[in-house]
Formats: structure tokens, C-alpha cells, sequence
């Protein structure tokens, strides 16, 4: 979220879509109730099906899963044709003034310029900007005076820095100027790099400028081609879009409008695509960095934004820093390689926040290593991995059936049943040699080897050694979690774990205590990263999860002052924040972006200080949120260039003439004492310090903007480019179990897959509570497609899609209608995760025991590498 | 009356027996059963009377019973209706007495015309009771399981308690008159409902076609 | 359900005046179910049986997000899932959180026979004394919004007792507690009939809900819980929320007229026979000439013998 769950409650209009909050998250919706109560807000739902989101909604409209990107494309047109855009907030705070380089073209055909067919990817040196000066044949508006330099050093008793958003995403949006260790790590040449200064016009008028190309790019999106790809009526449509960009009306800019999404956005081949599109939707209308606006990633588990944050993913460390690749030959090549420069107009300032990368990755080393990280062994870069190619989730289980991954550790996820293609899945396990699951319930992972199907004569040849340790639950432990607003909070122990359960960190430290042991032992191919590694936790054993808390904070290795305040930290105290890291080995932090959560004031992420002087549910003192306490992120963009909010009566931050600094209701999220007149951007965390409308060079892999591609199987050619169908940069999985279908099979309905309220992920089919308020599996079907094939309600029903089969009773309904798609009738299911082999009602032999990611395929989002839940086909038949 | 009084007449030649000892036992089971539905019935139909519910047990425990019994005397009544019912149907001569009420009423029977086992009046008694009973089978039915009605014909409820209600206070209403007349007005009846027998001169006084069938062909007397 | 020391202005079966019939409590505690902002979470649910103590029990998937068809013995707080179509053709789900209604005239209370079963406390509550309770489920029948529900282990019947236990002790119940979006309100009945004509209002001249408005039907006196309706006029696409509850006619019938008529009736009766015994004495047969067991000792026709 760039916002926070309360803030929705400031918002005058509200786009939701991808995501089904009222069911979903139940909690943070009481803030779009909320904002309607209290501000008349209208909230306008887009889904595949009637929610109960959609119940409370002032404007429904049934979708087509996975045409996300041509609805939002269509109000992209909208609001361009209609005007309805923040005119000033657009020349100055986004590149739409930027120029483009000559040679890029968009992708008519379905194809950006730099397509490489044999490997199905881009080269990306036409998505870049253009060297030079200002094009607009006039002095830019927003000019520099002299004298207001702001190069003035990072002050320290102030902590300006951010991030962008994150959420649904893994670590994708953070490739700066030159892109993820990953995915560029390939080129032996250096990859082109932005330009430190670019051309612009800001009359947005020339042709090549981004507001010219966005223009051109979505003028394909008509109503009417709306209506054909996503099979919303054009007058629906455009009741929508009307609705949605009211808040701009006549240039007004008091009006914020927000867009909630979960993963029904990221689920897709195109999934942080459609999430660039409601990005550049909300840079359009003046959106972002303000109160009650913004682009929020509703996270779907209490902790997911910690464990994104955490660098729970392959590309990225803890802080969002990237994984160095084999190219990174020592800790120089790779801080040159991740640390962008300055990207912008010449007169203008950037921030540039993501060049104190230096600072941060130093301190994470010397937090990972400790003493024996010196600046004669780079800090210990060549203790961590170096990561030469994809290994996502998919990735991980595609090996593991391939026979190249022997073993797993699995703890607080049942992969099996996560999928996709649980089936697949499946097989890989008995392919490996061992499994470790660490569950608070047997599940069906640990499991696999009893799985439906498997005989008791294949299963004597299954030889995977599984160990099932029991962990305690989210009850039995202290710590904290991150939820969706980027709010950190200490819970404590409600009870201790039953019987022989045991914390996840115990166990983790068992094994990696033994592990060493083994090492210290027994030596070994490199034992040094290992025998390296900092466990400085008072109970070595039993680490405490404040102990890991303070080591996120980080602190002072040496005694630091800041030259400007005199303030002195002595050596061994938390530091107060990220602004005081350094790149000198004399501060250790295990994640800049927590720095400030255990700082000499104890632990912050306990606080619960329940003011709000402001109203606007900032609640400055409750918990602690990641950047340094910041509640809104890029705040700035919440006043005009000069520093004046665009609204008065939602007063985030502003310019404070007399004392020469940015003050406010929120931290600021910029450099707080440059001068309004110095016309730095907002958006400080990219080196061009505007909003990209446009994504230059690496930023993603599949376009600069969003473009509407079908899902892998779709029951139609895509209407905008029938010859290139698909994402180009998508590649399917080649193993065996690896199908996919086509209309032409006979597979024609579209399925899409999503959770219940009442239910927890896998795991409440444990709980007796949540499997009485939906006791058994269902397929959601509508009533002109039961008809069609005689299925009554709680008939039991078999989906078959081509991997494999799911049984379930049908739930016939009206909430679900047939939609006309480019001419054909085409009708979409929706199935609920949930049940599987292992569970109250499994056990009792009361559900089909099939589990429904053994429908789903295995595709992912070239990006964020999200597999594609939304939008597959399948068959239907009463079973 | 006395049991030495009893014996006497249990003896005696001039006697008829007016009830067998299965009439007698089956109307006294009709008399208890409908006397406990009464008396766990009036508990509930007036707070006034609720402390009734406390002398049959309890509320719950008359709650309780009070169907069963109900069906106790369902049976006596359809016992009855097989062992009597050629002597209460309704014929000409119920008619003629029906015209003559108000000599019944006021104790001028000779005015009456002859009755047969059964005169008019309970004739009248028990098929107030048969259709009373029926009523309050049907409608107590409903009010037994009342969840069996309550989610879709939700409507039938109120309908149904009128209908016992009525009922019920219609038997009632019978059967203050039959006990009055039974054991107030005609002392003899109550007799004869114990042990069975009545004079020969009471029955030829008011059920003389009665009589004449069954002393015909053995009278001595006249 | 609580022995909570309130005061209690009605008191079900019970003859003679309630202690508390004349007290006029300032505050009329209220339930305010806001359905245009229910999301048909359930936490209310859950939290109503947590709360009062009851286990999970099974339950069958039926073609709805329902729990169960209907409001149980044992539970007491149930949403009513209905897709509704409305007049323009496009689907809607509404969704109710039924329970008792506490009603101000009390159907359940009305027909209950059992003396202090039922009670109505000065606040408002309508309560279920089990102790009190005979199973009879003359409530079943007096209620308009058929919310009394039989206990057959027990032989009781039970509903919501709108946490009087909590409520008595200054909380809220435990569904208001539980809600996540504030649809749910608990307050003085003023209060919040004031936030839910606040709300109508709103519905109307902001959301084009022209016929948005507040449910707190007068036939039954109005209501402890209220509700704010989309479409006042149809109340019966909630999942069957009757548009105009009242006390079933022939329950009014069957506890006013026929009690005092029957009462009378039995009365006179009893008289009736008595004056006539006075008046006309027992039957004697004419031909008194064969009455030799006439003469046995304490025959009450010896006195008037002829």
C-alpha cells in the first residue's frame, strides 16, 4: 500500500478490482465503509463475480478474468479524452513530459520495439528517455531559483527515504535505472543506463513525450473495444469511467480517489502489469502521495508485506536491496550495477534516494557477518549467494520435478495445495529425497505421499523421508508482524505452543546450530559463510524475536556523530533510524527499511499512542510503520509545486516558509528541507524523482506500459492483436506435466479461483468453526449455464481442466452472468481454495478430497514471477 | 353412599346392570385422563390457574404429560364410540326429547318421551366430546410439535390454538353439565357408572325402551 | 438466558402486575443493523456462539453462503444470504443478520403460559428464563419474526438474549463487539433510530437509494434491533423479514377475549348448575314405588324424597 488501511477512510471515490476486500480482508474494509459513511464516497467494483464487496459497491461491473489492463486502458482514454486529468501534477511530479527516445514504438502489433522471438525477449534500449534539454521551446515553469541549492548532506535528526510500494510484488518496481541482479544478469555488455539528463516538454506536446505516447498507446482502448475484450456493456463502461475520474472534473484537484487490488490483479501472465496500469491511472489523476488516494496492495496473510520486506523471495535481500548475480565480480562492481544515478530535466532535482545503496547493503553485511565482515573482504559479498538464474516458486518445484531440487524445508505454507498444478507438485515430491514440514496441522504436503489417487502399491515406491515438526501458531509467539500499511506490530505470547510444538525460530536455530557444528567438525567445500554468520542472540539456542528485532534496527559499531546536529551515538547503541547507516563497516542494520522499530527508546513496534491531532487516522504513535514511521508514502505529492496541499481540509505535509522545512501531519516522505522552488520530485525513490508513467529500460520485463494481453488459455484471440495473443515474454513450462489448453479441446469456460471469508487460506479446514459456516467445497456456476447442462444446486460437480480434475458440489447462482466476449457467449466459474485431503471434514470422509490447484497451470508474470490463477479454462459435467 | 350400601345392592335381584366393569373401567379412564388434560390445560390457559401446573408436577412435567394423557383419553372415547355407538345414534325420539328440553330442565320428566340406553342429552354429551376430541387432536398435534409447523406454515399455529382452545372449552363446558348431571342430579347415574347396576324402576323411569329390551321376555314384575 | 438484576416491566404467564411495569427506564437499549454496509463476514455469528458458550456442530453446504437455513436452539445469530434481482434486472446479494427482534410487544412473551419464562426487562430485553420454561413453544407461535427455537435434549426453547448478561454489566453484545465495518450499532433506541434515519437519509440523497429507509415495524410496538433497509418497501427480499410483523390476530384473540370469555364461561358454568341444583334439586323417578336402596344411610335424595 502507498497508503494504509485507515487512510481509505479519507478517499472520495474508490476503484476495487482484483481484490474482494469485504471477504477478504473484513477488517480494513470498515474503512471504505467508512469513507462512504462519513464522506459520501462511492466505491465502484469490478469483478468476475457479484461479491460481497460488490454488495456494498454504488456500481458494479462483471468482468472477464484477465481483461484487467484493457478495462483500465479504457479509462486511461477516458480520462485523456475527457480531460479529466491533474494537469500540473502530471508536468511535474511523472515523466509525462519526459521524451522518449527515437526507435520505440508501441506495441500496435502486440509487440514493443527490441522483441527477440527466439528468446521471447526484449531488448530494452529504445525504452529509455532522450538525451538533451528542454524541448518545449519556453523556460520550464518550475525552474530552479539560485541560491536555493539543495546539496546540502542528509541532515540526521531527520530520516527522509522511502520505497516504492511492494506490495504483490516480489521486489519487481525496485530495478532502478539498471534492473534486478537476475534477470540483466545475462548481458556481457553493460546495460544502457538511463540518461543523467533528459529532454522534456513540458507543453506535452511533442510526439515522442510520455503524455503523447500514453495518448497514442490507449487510444486503441475504445469503449467499444472495452466491451469486446472485457465484456462489460460500453454504457456500463462508461458510467464507470465517468464515475471514476469525476474527481478530476474541471481540473479540481480537492477530490482523491483511491484503488484497493489484491491478488486477483497479480494472478496473472500480465499480473504487475495491470498493477502499472492503475499506477499510471492514479499519476493521470493526481492520486498518489495523497491522503485518501494512492494504489494499495491488499495482502492477503497478516505478515505477507514482512516477508516481502524480509527479501522472502530469490531476487531480493532484506530492504528490498537486490541479490548480486555471477557478473557482481566483487561488492564494488555490484553497488556500481545496483546504486542508481540521477535521471531528470537539467533544472529540476532528484533525490535519488536509492544511491545511498552503498550504506544499506554494507550495513546488512556487517549485521550478516559481523567482525569478520572487513572492508579487505568486501564486508563478506562473497559470503552471500550469487544468484545466475529464476528460482521463484514455480521454478523451485519445476526443478524439484525435473530431479535437480533433492529436498525442502517447508514451514508456514502447504505448497502442495498453494499449487499451482498441485498435481505436479505432488510428483516432484516423490521425486526428492526428503521433505521437512514445519506445520501446526498435518496438511497435505507432509501428506503428498497419501494423496488421492496413489495406490498402496506406488506408495512402497515413494522413498522421500519426510519429517513433520510441530511448530507453534500465530498464538504462541511474540514478534510482529507487517500488515498491508506497512505498520509493524508487536504481538505477545497468548498461550504456549501444546505438547511438542516449537517455535519456528528454535527450530531454525537447531538446524543451523548443527549445521555449524557439522562444519567446525568436519571443515567442507567453503565453510565460511557459515561459520561467519552472526548469532549474537542472548540464547543462542532459543533466539529471542526481539533479539532479531533489534538487529533489523541495527546499531552503531563505532562511536558516529552527525556533523550538522553534534548528536553523538555511542558505539553499541540502536540507531535511531536509516539516515545514520553508513558504508564504512561502522553501523550494522539486518533491513534499512526497519531501522527505527528498536531504537535506544525501546521497542516501537509495541507503541499503541491512540491521538490522531490531524483526524485523518495518521495515528503518528501507534505501532511504527516502514519508511521511518511514514503513513502515506511520496506525501509530497500532496501539494502543489509550491508546497501548498492540494486540499486544504486533508492537510498531510506542506512547506513551512518561515523555518524552511517540510512539516506536516505525517513524516514527510522527502528531503525535508529542499525548497519548493528547487523543484525536486516527489517520488524520491526513482532516480528521475517523478512517477513513471512511462517504465524505462529494465523496470519490467514485458513493456513500458501496460498492454492487454490474454491469459495462457483463453477462450479467445485477442481483439487488439490477434497475432500476438499472449504476453510475448511469457514462457510456458515444458515438462510433462505441463499442459495447456485451448478452446479447441473443448475446454471454453473460464474459471477463476479466489478465497472465502470464512475461511483461512488451507488451514481452517482444521478449525471447526470456520468449517461450519461452509462446511463443503462448491463451484459457483450460473444459473443459464447449469440450465444449460442440467446441474441443479448441491448437485456434486466435476471441473476438469487440463492437468487434472476437481469434484465439488455446485452452487448455482445469479451472481455469476453469461457474458459476450468479441461476439462469442461466454460463460466464467469461480471455485474457492480451501479443502484438500487432510482436514475435519476430510478426515470424515465429507469432501471429495480433490484440492483445486490441481487445475491451475503452471505460467507466471515475466515480473514477479505470481503464477496464473485468474483465468483458465476448464470443463464442466455434473459428476 | 356407603359400601355396606354397595353390597347391598350388588346383591339384589331387581338390579340391571347398566355397565359392564370394561365400560366402567374405560369411562374412568376417560373421566381421569380428561381430567388431567382439563386441569394441565386450564394451567396454561389462564396465568390464574398456572399454580395447577405446580400440582401435576410442575410446569414441564404437565407440559409434559398433558399430550399423552390426551391420547389416554382419545382412546376411551374411541373405545367408546365402537362399544356404544348403536346406542348414540341420534334417532326420532332424541328429537321429541330435544323438544321437551326444558320439562328435562326442569325436572318434569314424565313429560318426557321414552328413551332408549342413552337419552338426548348424552347422546349429545358424547358426541360433543367424540368431535371436541378430534378437534383437539388435530390442533394439538400442531401445538405438540410445534416445529414441525413453524418454518413453513408458520401460520397454522395460531389457527390451531384457537381451535384447541375452543374445544376445549366447549368439552368443558359438557362435561361441568355431565358431571352436575351425573352426580347432582341424578345420584343414581354415578352409582351405576361404579358399580354397574341400576333398579329396575330407574330404568324403566328414564330409559324405559332401554329397559323393555332388556328385560323383555325375563320381566317378572307386572 | 441471564438472571441479570434489571428491572422487569413484563413477565410472561403471570398473574398480577410485574414489578417493574410502571418504570419507565430513560434509556431503551437498541440494536441498529446498518444491511447496506453488512459484508456478510459471519464474525457476529461466531461471535454470538463464543460468547454464549456453544460448540460447532455440523452443518450441509445448500447452494448459499448461509450457514444454515435458520436461527437454531444454539444459534441464535444467523445472515441471511438472498440474491435479490432487482428492478432493472442487475443481481444484488443482501445480506441479514437475523436474530430476535426484542420486540417492545413481545408476540413470544404474550403467548407464553409459563409463569416468569419469558421476561421483558425495563430496558428493552426480551428474555428467555429457562429455569421457568416448559417447552410448550406457545412462543414459536406468538412470535411474528419465528425466532424462538426448541431445545429437544432440553425441552426448552432459547434465542438471542441480546447479551443482557454483557448489556447488564455496561458492554455490548458480542456481535456489535465483533463487526468489522460498523454496521452493526448499540445504543439508546432515540439514539439509534436518530443514526439510522441519518443513514436512510443519506442512502436516499446521496446513493440513489430512493426508497432506503428504517425498520422498526410499529404492529409489534417497534423493536429492540432496527435496521437500515435499501428498499424499506420490501423488507420480505431479506431473507424473509416480514413487512408488517404483528402478534398473530388469534394469539391477540386467544390471550385477551377467549381467556376472559373461557375464564367467564367456566365460571358461569359452574354457577349455572349450581343455582339450577338450588332451584330444582335432583331428579327423582315418578314411580318412586321400587327405591328400596333409597333408603340407605346418607343418600343425599333421602331429604327430598317424596
Amino acid at each position: 500500500m502507498t497508503n494504509g488501511w485507515i487512510d481509505i477512510k479519507n478517499t472520495d471515490m474508490m476503484l476495487i478490482m482484483g481484490g474482494n476486500p469485504a471477504e477478504n480482508h473484513p477488517c480494513g474494509f470498515k474503512w471504505a465503509i467508512e469513507a462512504k459513511r462519513t464522506r459520501n464516497a462511492k466505491m465502484i467494483v469490478v469483478d468476475p463475480r457479484y461479491t460481497r464487496t460488490a454488495a456494498t459497491s454504488d456500481l458494479f461491473l462483471q468482468i472477464r478474468a484477465g481483461s484487467d489492463i484493457a478495462f483500465l486502458g479504457g479509462m486511461l482514454r477516458y480520462a485523456i479524452e475527457n480531460n479529466r486529468i491533474a494537469h500540473d501534477y502530471l508536468v511535474n511530479y511523472t515523466n509525462a513530459a519526459f521524451i522518449v527516445k527515437e526507435g520505440f514504438q508501441l506495441p500496435e502489433d502486440g509487440l514493443y520495439s527490441g522483441f527477440d522471438p527466439a528468446t521471447q525477449t526484449y531488448d530494452k534500449a529504445t525504452w529509455n528517455y532522450q538525451e538533451g534539454g528542454d524541448l518545449s521551446g519556453e523556460a520550464a515553469t518550475a525552474a530552479p531559483v539560485s541560491g536555493h541549492s539543495s546539496a546540502s548532506p542528509l541532515p540526521a535528526h531527520t530520516q527522509p527515504a522511502t520505497n516504492q510500494s511492494g506490495p504483490g510484488l516480489t521486489g519487481q518496481g525496485y530495478q532502478g535505472a539498471s534492473g534486478a541482479g537476475a534477470k540483466t544478469a545475462e548481458p556481457a555488455k553493460p546495460a544502457p543506463t538511463l540518461p543523467s539528463n533528459t529532454a522534456y516538454d513540458l507543453t506535452l506536446q511533442h510526439p515522442r513525450c510520455v503524455f503523447q505516447l500514453l495518448k497514442q498507446q490507449y487510444s486503441r482502448y475504445t469503449p467499444e473495444m472495452v466491451e469486446r475484450i472485457t465484456g462489460i456493456p460500453k454504457d456500463q463502461f462508461l458510467k464507470a469511467a465517468d464515475l471514476f475520474t469525476s474527481v478530476r472534473k474541471d481540473g479540481d484537484m480537492k477530490q482523491v480517489g483511491t484503488i484497493l487490488y489484491a491478488v486477483g490483479w497479480t494472478q496473472h501472465s500480465f499480473g504487475t502489469q495491470i498493477i502499472r496500469a492503475a499506477a499510471i491511472l492514479q499519476l493521470l489523476l493526481g492520486n498518489i502521495g495523497r491522503a485518501g488516494g494512492g494504489i494499495n496492495a491488499l495482502r492477503g496473510h497478516s505478515n505477507i508485506q514482512g516477508a516481502t520486506d524480509m527479501g522472502g523471495v530469490f531476487d531480493i535481500w532484506p530492504g528490498y536491496l537486490k541479490t548480486p548475480s555471477p557478473a557482481d565480480v566483487d561488492l564494488a562492481t555490484y553497488l556500481k550495477r545496483t546504486t542508481p544515478t540521477s535521471s531528470k530535466p537539467a533544472p529540476w532535482e532528484s533525490f535519488n534516494y536509492w544511491s545511498n545503496m552503498p550504506k544499506f547493503t554494507v550495513s546488512y553485511l556487517k549485521a550478516m557477518y559481523g567482525d569478520a565482515a572487513t572492508k579487505e573482504n568486501d564486508f563478506g559479498f562473497h559470503y552471500m549467494p550469487k544468484v545466475d538464474r529464476n528460482y521463484s516458486w514455480t521454478q523451485i518445484w519445476d526443478n524439484m520435478y525435473r530431479g535437480s531440487v533433492k529436498g525442502m524445508l517447508a514451514f508456514g505454507m502447504n505448497g502442495v495445495a498453494i499449487g499451482p498444478d498441485s498435481q505436479k507438485n505432488i510428483d516432484a515430491l516423490k521425486k526428492a529425497d526428503w521433505l521437512v514440514v514445519g506445520e501446526i496441522y498435518p496438511d497435505e504436503t507432509s501428506e503428498f505421499w497419501k494423496s488421492p489417487g496413489i495406490t498402496a502399491e506406488e506408495m512402497k515406491t515413494i522413498n522421500t523421508t519426510v519429517y513433520r515438526l510441530a511448530c507453534a501458531g500465530f498464538a504462541e509467539k511474540d514478534g510482529s508482524m507487517t500488515n498491508s500499511a506497512r505498520w509493524l506490530q508487536w504481538k505477545n505470547v497468548a498461550i504456549p505452543p501444546p505438547g511438542e510444538a516449537r517455535l519456528d525460530q528454535d527450530i531454525v536455530a537447531q538446524i543451523f546450530l548443527r549445521v555449524r557444528d557439522l562444519y567446525q567438525k568436519e571443515g567442507g567445500k567453503y565453510p565460511d559463510p557459515i561459520l561467519n554468520l552472526t548469532w549474537a542472540y542472548t540464547n543462542a539456542q532459543h533466539p529471542a524475536l526481539g533479539d532479531l528485532a533489534k538487529e533489523l534496527n541495527g546499531n552503531a559499531l563505532a562511536d558516529l556523530t552527525d556533523p550538522k546536529t553534534q548528536v553523538t551515538i555511542k558505539r553499541g547503541q540502536q540507531l535511531p533510524g536509516f539516515a545514520w547507516l553508513k558504508d564504512d563497516g561502522t553501523t550494522s542494520c539486518g533491513n534499512w527499511l526497519y531501522s527505527g522499530c528498536w531504537t535506544e527508546a525501546g521497542n516501537q513496534l509495541a507503541r499503541r499512542g491512540t491521538d490522531d491531532p490531524s483526524g485523518q487516522g495518521i495515528y503518528q504513535n501507534w505501532a511504527w510503520s516502514w519508511p521511518a514511521n511514514r503513513r502515506v508514502m511520496y506525501n509530497r505529492a500532496s501539494c502543489d509545486s509550491s508546497g501548498k496541499p492540494w486540499d486544504a481540509t486533508r492537510k498531510q505535509v506542506w512547506w513551512n516558509e518561515s523555518t524552511q522545512l517540510w512539516v506536516g501531519n505525517d513524516v514527510p516522505d522527502f528531503k525535508p528541507d529542499s525548497h519548493p522552488k528547487d523543484h525536486m520530485g516527489p517520488f524520491i525513490m526513482n532516480p528521475e524523482g517523478i512517477g513513471r508513467i512511462f517504465g524505462p529500460l529494465a523496470a519490467l520485463a514485458d513493456g513500458p506500459f501496460p498492454e492487454h494481453y490474454e491469459p495462457i488459455e483463453s477462450p479467445v484471440q485477442n481483439a487488439l492483436h490477434p497475432n500476438q495473443s499472449n504476453n510475448p515474454v511469457v514462457k510456458k513450462f515444458t515438462t510433462a506435466a505441463d499442459k495447456y489448453a485451448t478452446p479447441g479441446d473443448g475446454f471454453n469456460i473460464i474459471c477463476t479461483t479466489y478465497r472465502l471469508t470464512e475461511h483461512y487460506h488451507y488451514w481452517t479446514k482444521n478449525n471447526q468453526m470456520n468449517v461450519q459456516l461452509i462446511p463443503e467445497p462448491f463451484v459457483e456456476i450460473p444459473v443459464e449455464l447449469a440450465a444449460e447442462l442440467g446441474i441443479k444446486g448441491n448437485d456434486k460437480v466435476k471441473v476438469t481442466s487440463a492437468r487434472s480434475y476437481y469434484v465439488a458440489k455446485a452452487f448455482v447462482t445469479k451472481r455469476i452472468k453469461p457474458m459476450t466476449i468479441d461476439g462469442k457467449k461466454i460463460y466464467q466459474i469461480g471455485i474457492p481454495i480451501h479443502q484438500g485431503y487432510r482436514g475435519i471434514q476430510e478426515d470424515a470422509g465429507r469432501n471429495a478430497r480433490t484440492i483445486l490447484n490441481r487445475l491451475t497451470p503452471t505460467v507466471v508474470d515475466p515480473n514477479a514471477y505470481t503464477p496464473e490463477f485468474k483465468g483458465f479454462l476448464v470443463k464442466l459435467e455434473k459428476a | 353412599m356407603t359400601t355396606q350400601a354397595l353390597y347391598v345392592k350388588e346383591s339384589s335381584d331387581d338390579q340391571l346392570e347398566r355397565y359392564s366393569f370394561a365400560e366402567r373401567i374405560w369411562h374412568w379412564l376417560g373421566g381421569l385422563s380428561y381430567t388431567y388434560c382439563m386441569l394441565s390445560g386450564l394451567a396454561l390457559f389462564t396465568p390464574y390457574l398456572y399454580w395447577l401446573a405446580a400440582v401435576l408436577g410442575g410446569g414441564p412435567t404437565a407440559r409434559f404429560w398433558h399430550p399423552w394423557v390426551s391420547l389416554v383419553f382419545l382412546a376411551t372415547v374411541l373405545w367408546m364410540y365402537a362399544k356404544w355407538l348403536a346406542d348414540l345414534r341420534i334417532t326420532d325420539i332424541d328429537h321429541r326429547w330435544v323438544e321437551h328440553i326444558n320439562d328435562y330442565v326442569t325436572n318434569r320428566d314424565e313429560s318426557l318421551p321414552p328413551q332408549g340406553r342413552f337419552n338426548a342429552g348424552q347422546k349429545v354429551f358424547y358426541w360433543v366430546m367424540f368431535w371436541a376430541v378430534l378437534v383437539l387432536l388435530v390442533s394439538g398435534i400442531v401445538m405438540w410439535f410445534p416445529e414441525w409447523f413453524r418454518p413453513n406454515f408458520h401460520f397454522i399455529l395460531p389457527i390451531a390454538v384457537i381451535f384447541h382452545e375452543a374445544a376445549a372449552l366447549i368439552s368443558i363446558g359438557a362435561i361441568i353439565i355431565h358431571i352436575y348431571m351425573g352426580v347432582f342430579m341424578e345420584p343414581k347415574s354415578l352409582r351405576a357408572m361404579i358399580h354397574g347396576r341400576v333398579s329396575r324402576a330407574w330404568a324403566r323411569a328414564y330409559h324405559r325402551l332401554w329397559y323393555e329390551r332388556v328385560t323383555e321376555g325375563t320381566s317378572t314384575e307386572k | 438466558m441471564s438472571q441479570a438484576t434489571l428491572g422487569i416491566r413484563r413477565i410472561s404467564g403471570h398473574a398480577g402486575p410485574a414489578p417493574g411495569e410502571d418504570v419507565e427506564r430513560a434509556e431503551q437499549v437498541c440494536k441498529l443493523i446498518d444491511t447496506t454496509t453488512c459484508i456478510g463476514c459471519k464474525a457476529c455469528e461466531v461471535a454470538c456462539l463464543e460468547w454464549n458458550g456453544y460448540t460447532f456442530t455440523d452443518t450441509v453446504f445448500d447452494n448459499s453462503y448461509q450457514t444454515m437455513p435458520e436461527t437454531a436452539w444454539n444459534y441464535w445469530n444467523l445472515i441471511k444470504f438472498n440474491e435479490h434481482e432487482r428492478e432493472d434486472g442487475s443481481i444484488t446479494l443482501l445480506m441479514r443478520k437475523d436474530q430476535c427482534m426484542h420486540c417492545a410487544d413481545p408476540g413470544c412473551l404474550a403467548a407464553c403460559p409459563a409463569d416468569g419464562a419469558i421476561v421483558q426487562y425495563t430496558n428493552g430485553i426480551v428474555d428467555f428464563q429457562q429455569a421457568n420454561c416448559i417447552g410448550c413453544g406457545y412462543c414459536v407461535t406468538g412470535c411474528p419474526f419465528d425466532i424462538p427455537k426448541f431445545n429437544p435434549a432440553t425441552k426448552k426453547m432459547f434465542k438471542c438474549t441480546l447479551c443482557v448478561d454483557r448489556v447488564s454489566e455496561g458492554l455490548e453484545p458480542a456481535c456489535i463487539k465483533s463487526c468489522p465495518t460498523g454496521c452493526l450499532h448499540f445504543g439508546s433506541k432515540d439514539d439509534m433510530k436518530g443514526l439510522a434515519e441519518t443513514r436512510a437519509t443519506q442512502l436516499r440523497e446521496n446513493f440513489g437509494f430512493a426508497k432506503a429507509g428504517v425498520y422498526d415495524p410499529a404492529g409489534v410496538g417497534g423493536t429492540g434491533v432496527i435496521y437500515v433497509l435499501h428498499d424499506v418497501t420490501n423488507p420480505e427480499a431479506y431473507g424473509g423479514l416480514p413487512k408488517d410483523p404483528r402478534i398473530p390476530l388469534l394469539v391477540r384473540l386467544w390471550k385477551g377475549p377467549v381467556k376472559w370469555l373461557g375464564g367467564w364461561s367456566m365460571f358461569f358454568g359452574v354457577l349455572g348448575v349450581a343455582i339450577h341444583y338450588l332451584r330444582y334439586g335432583p331428579k327423582i323417578p315418578q314411580d318412586g314405588h321400587d327405591n328400596r336402596d333409597d333408603s340407605a344411610p346418607g343418600h343425599r335424595d333421602e331429604g327430598v324424597k317424596p
